[in-house]
């Protein structure tokens, strides 16, 4: 039934679909004077098909929620067995021994050296690199996600690059150090904090008396004109999508490298 | 006398990048195959991008100045970013346990 149905499709890239024949010269013509944003990529995924972002949002948040869920809790368990563990290099023949229970004595020995198990190797190059990098990735997260209206950017790729950037840190250093920057219970807040900012400036417009995510509708609050408002809006919802992004990114990326443990990292 | 310099950083630039491209092919192990697209490569995109910069300043301005000065960041960043990176790679290698490369005679001995 599906693949019959397609058969009824237009051709790629026939000038005559539906599709470019209603809304695409719409968007393309008017996209400037009504909501004062260059780039008309950005009006149309943030203002004219808002809805749809919003839920990409959601969905990204929900992404977050699921790793979060599926890896962390049931390593929680884990983690209580693993804690009593002690490791022993046996230098003479290299080989590791892990002693699992607590109350076996072991001698003190020139040849077993005990390893603190989340030791991960460090390099001094890497990391002074990574030091020096980071504050400009950030800066230009920043850019991305404030210049989405002007050129090719916006709130998921500033977010990326914003979350990209705090997972170097964690690459370049080590997991535990990033998870005390990166709070794990910051993160959780902020992840869903992304999406209530986006819906929250919706809930707004509702307020204002027009529409859900209708943005013209704050131009009283701002005290601009509402196509200067739809930019504005554009911009609010823009932060939320960046917030929530990156947040996510940090979540999944600490539970995956970590098995959900947050102890050692890659 | 810009186009001239131009042709000259952008012409250096590629003498390097062919070869990093040569010594990818050609060497024989993992650590020296990284030495060349490490170090050449990083060379390389810092002339040619050079070159795009003094290009980019023909009709000098403030507008063309900036830009230039943009190239120039990302110049420094990758001049940062990329011998790090292989340094990162040759680090990694060194701690798997792969062994550089010598000639059939010297192992033999």
């Amino acid at each position: 039934m599906l693949v019959h149905a397609t058969l009824d499709f237009p051709g790629w890239g026939d000038p005559n679909a539906p599709a470019h024949l209603h809304v695409a010269p719409e968007y393309l013509e008017q996209a400037y004077e009504k909501t004062a944003t260059p780039n008309v990529v950005t009006a149309v995924l943030a203002d004219y098909r808002s809805y749809d972002t919003m839920f990409e949002t959601a969905v990204v948040f929900s992404a977050g929620l699921a790793c979060f869920f599926l890896l962390r809790v049931q390593s929680r368990k884990k983690e209580e067995e693993e804690e009593e563990d002690r490791y022993f290099r046996h230098l003479a023949t290299d080989m590791v021994i892990r002693i699992r229970t607590p109350s076996m004595h072991v001698p003190d020995s020139p040849y077993l050296q005990q390893l603190d198990p989340y030791w991960t190797p460090r390099s001094l190059i890497v990391r002074a690199a990574c030091r020096v990098l980071t504050p400009f990735i950030q800066l230009f997260a920043l850019y991305v996600v404030a210049h989405g209206h002007h050129s090719p950017g916006g709130g998921f790729q500033g977010g990326v690059i914003l979350g990209a950037s705090l997972i170097l840190v964690a690459l370049s250093h080590d997991l535990r150090t990033s998870m005390k920057m990166t709070p794990e219970k910051l993160m959780g807040v902020l992840s869903p904090a992304g999406v209530l900012i986006y819906a929250g400036v919706g809930a707004l417009c509702v307020a204002a008396g027009h529409n859900f995510l209708d943005y013209g509708a704050l131009a009283e609050w701002l005290g601009t004109a509402p196509e200067a408002a739809r930019s504005l809006g554009i911009l609010f919802v823009e932060v939320g999508v960046a917030v929530c992004v990156m947040a996510t990114m940090i979540i999944i990326y600490a539970n995956l490298s970590s098995a959900g443990g947050h102890k050692q990292g890659l | 006398m810009l186009d001239v310099l131009t042709v000259l950083l952008t012409l250096g630039g590629l003498v390097f990048f062919a070869g990093a491209t040569m010594g990818i092919l050609r060497f024989p192990d993992f650590y020296t195959r990284l030495h060349a697209a490490g170090k050449l490569d990083t060379l390389g995109a810092l002339l040619t991008m050079a070159g795009l910069a003094v290009y980019n300043l023909d009709p000098f301005s403030m507008a063309t100045l900036l830009t230039s000065l943009k190239i120039g960041l990302a110049v420094g960043f990758i001049f940062i970013a990329s011998p790090t990176a292989t340094h990162a790679i040759v680090d990694a290698g060194v701690r798997a346990g792969l062994r550089p490369w010598v000639k059939q005679e010297d192992e033999q001995q």
